[in-house]
């Protein structure tokens, strides 16, 4: 874990509302899936960093590559980044996914997606499955980047705008039927868990969910960021970004 | 020769900076980053008797140059603190000051009695959180309150105590007095300002506790005058904290009066911050050959 100063390479718009941005540094530690970086943003009027998910990674070109919807103030400042710009960023933050499993099925909701490729990419080797599900056509992105690593890719919009039509979460679960997966992967908003767990629950499999929550230092000290997990010694909160993010769906607490 | 070195009520800060309680858990994630012993001093998360689980999330919200949390004192309780960080602070090379909370006089006095057993060398009441339901803020609003459990914990604790005073109250420098005349050692001040946050299309706070406590660079200005107020209204030595990003800050409050700092938000913008302000502050004193303390209440009024 490091504070450092990188190189943005490129900061574009993909899809309605949603940006990808590569950064370029000098040297970058192993990456596990699932794990964040924290972006300092250049305003001084925003005293928080933004964390976003590793959305995938380039270990020889030494890049790591986000990819965010611009939905309030601080996104906004990130989407005026232009590429030479330097940015301060600290990574690779969180626990992590590293599947025990040979066979997965990764799960991805809206921007949840963006948690998926630098999974893949941590894990060769490994037989990745993944469905992904947004809102409708314009919202879709990274299925062009998950195809060239998984073994399959499914799509699935809310309106049948494109793919298939339907909550991504039932798409899934007919799917494994067929597939039966070692372990799942999901990563969207909470709703989303609350659908999973549901559809999943008697399984089998384990589910492990990706979370999201605001947070103030990123690293574990402030306490801000928690969740609340249910464990053999009871209920109680834990930090989403250094005991998380990925918790096994069955002790989050929704 | 220059000096950087500060002394608070015999306790030797080998630079006036130190960081705030609950911006920096228990030392050990900042540990990562830099050697603790660059700094002068360290405040511990608020301690209490018991585990805390603290409030519901979302428990922080960003506002312009400043960010409002609701933590609620989520903290492990103390007896997990002497047996988990307290022998591993104690082996830092730092000023270590545990801070202190309760719901009730008698929690105060327990747990300022059972501190004690630590290697800490002072201790930080805190009687001002504003995100704890009971207690808390209650004790740091009246002055006559101030002074009573202040006077308790002295009577008990055997380490120099420090009162953290609350910025939401009539008149902070009463209550400085109040502090002084139940027999702190030593003051800090501000902490957090009570504030709330809007989200204008579901209509509701941003936080899950409605109300939080607002920090950052937007306090700094309330927290100068204040410091300023409370170093003419007494004797003990002040420790100003609130909005400090940069060594200048640091030299803004010492002139206000403030013979020693904290650092708080600034470490969630840079984990190095703290660290950062230090090696500033140092090369600048080292440029002008001073000694910090000589800046101590020098504010020269128009």
């Amino acid at each position: 874990m490091k504070d450092r100063i990188a190189t943005v390479v490129k900061n574009v718009p993909v899809a309605d509302g949603i940006w990808s941005m590569t950064i370029a540094f000098d040297d970058i530690e192993e990456i596990k899936g699932a794990q964040f970086l924290d972006i300092k943003l250049p305003d001084p009027s925003k005293v928080l960093r933004r964390p976003f998910c590793i959305c995938d990674f380039d270990k020889e070109n030494k890049t790591a590559d986000v990819c965010y919807a611009v939905v309030g103030e601080g996104t906004k400042v990130l989407s005026g980044v232009k590429a030479g710009e330097k940015l301060n960023v600290l990574l690779p933050l969180g626990n992590g996914y590293v599947p025990k499993g040979n066979k997965i099925m990764l799960i991805g909701g809206g921007m949840g997606t963006a948690v998926l490729p630098a999974v893949v990419t941590a894990n060769p080797g490994k037989e990745f499955h993944a469905f992904i599900g947004f809102a409708n056509k314009g919202k879709v992105v990274l299925e062009k980047e998950l195809g060239e690593k998984c073994a399959s890719v499914t799509v699935a919009t809310d309106d049948g705008s494109y793919g298939k039509k339907g909550f991504v979460t039932t798409v899934a679960r007919e799917a494994a039927d067929v597939l039966k997966p070692d372990e799942i992967l999901v990563c969207g908003p909470e709703v989303m868990y609350k659908a999973i767990r549901k559809c999943f629950d008697g399984s089998g499999i384990p589910v492990y969910v990706s979370l999201e929550q605001r947070m103030g230092c990123g690293i574990g000290a402030c306490l801000v960021c928690n969740c609340k997990v249910k464990r053999a010694d009871g209920e109680g909160y834990v930090r989403v970004c250094k005991d998380g993010p990925v918790f096994l769906l069955d002790e989050v607490v929704l | 020769m220059s000096n950087l070195k500060v002394n608070i009520a015999g306790v030797e800060f080998k630079n006036p900076i130190i960081t705030a309680s609950g911006t920096f858990g228990f030392g050990k994630e900042y540990g990562e980053f830099y050697p603790l012993s660059a700094l002068g001093g360290i405040c511990t998360k608020g301690l209490t008797l018991k585990k805390r689980e603290g409030n519901p999330p979302p428990r922080v919200a960003e506002t312009y140059g400043g960010m409002l949390n609701s933590v609620g004192l989520q903290n492990p309780g103390i007896e997990h603190y002497l047996a988990e960080d307290d022998k591993r602070l104690a082996k830092e090379d730092v000023v270590v000051i545990a801070n202190i909370a309760g719901s009730t006089l008698d929690d105060y006095i327990a747990i300022g009695e059972r501190i004690n057993d630590s290697n800490a060398d002072m201790v930080e009441l805190n009687i001002s959180c504003p995100n704890v339901k009971q207690g808390g803020m209650a004790f740091g609003v009246l002055p006559k309150n101030v002074e009573e459990v202040t006077r308790a914990v002295k009577n008990v604790c055997r380490k120099p105590v420090i009162t953290k005073l609350s910025p939401n109250v009539s008149c902070i420098a009463d209550n400085a007095r109040a502090a002084e005349a139940g027999g702190a050692d030593a003051v800090s001040l501000i902490n957090t300002l009570s504030g709330m946050a809007v989200n204008y299309k579901t209509r509701r706070p941003v936080l899950a506790n409605n109300n939080g406590g607002l920090s950052g660079p937007c306090v700094k200005p309330v927290a100068l005058k204040m410091v300023w107020e409370c170093f003419n209204a007494v004797k003990i030595p002040i420790i100003g904290l609130g909005g400090i990003t940069k060594y200048t800050d640091v030299l803004e409050f010492m002139i206000c009066g403030a013979r020693a700092v904290q650092v708080g938000t600034a470490n969630f913008t840079d984990p190095t911050a703290a660290y950062d302000i230090a090696r500033d502050l140092e090369k600048y004193v080292e440029e002008n050959g001073m000694d910090i303390n000589d800046l101590v209440g020098t504010l020269i009024l128009n």
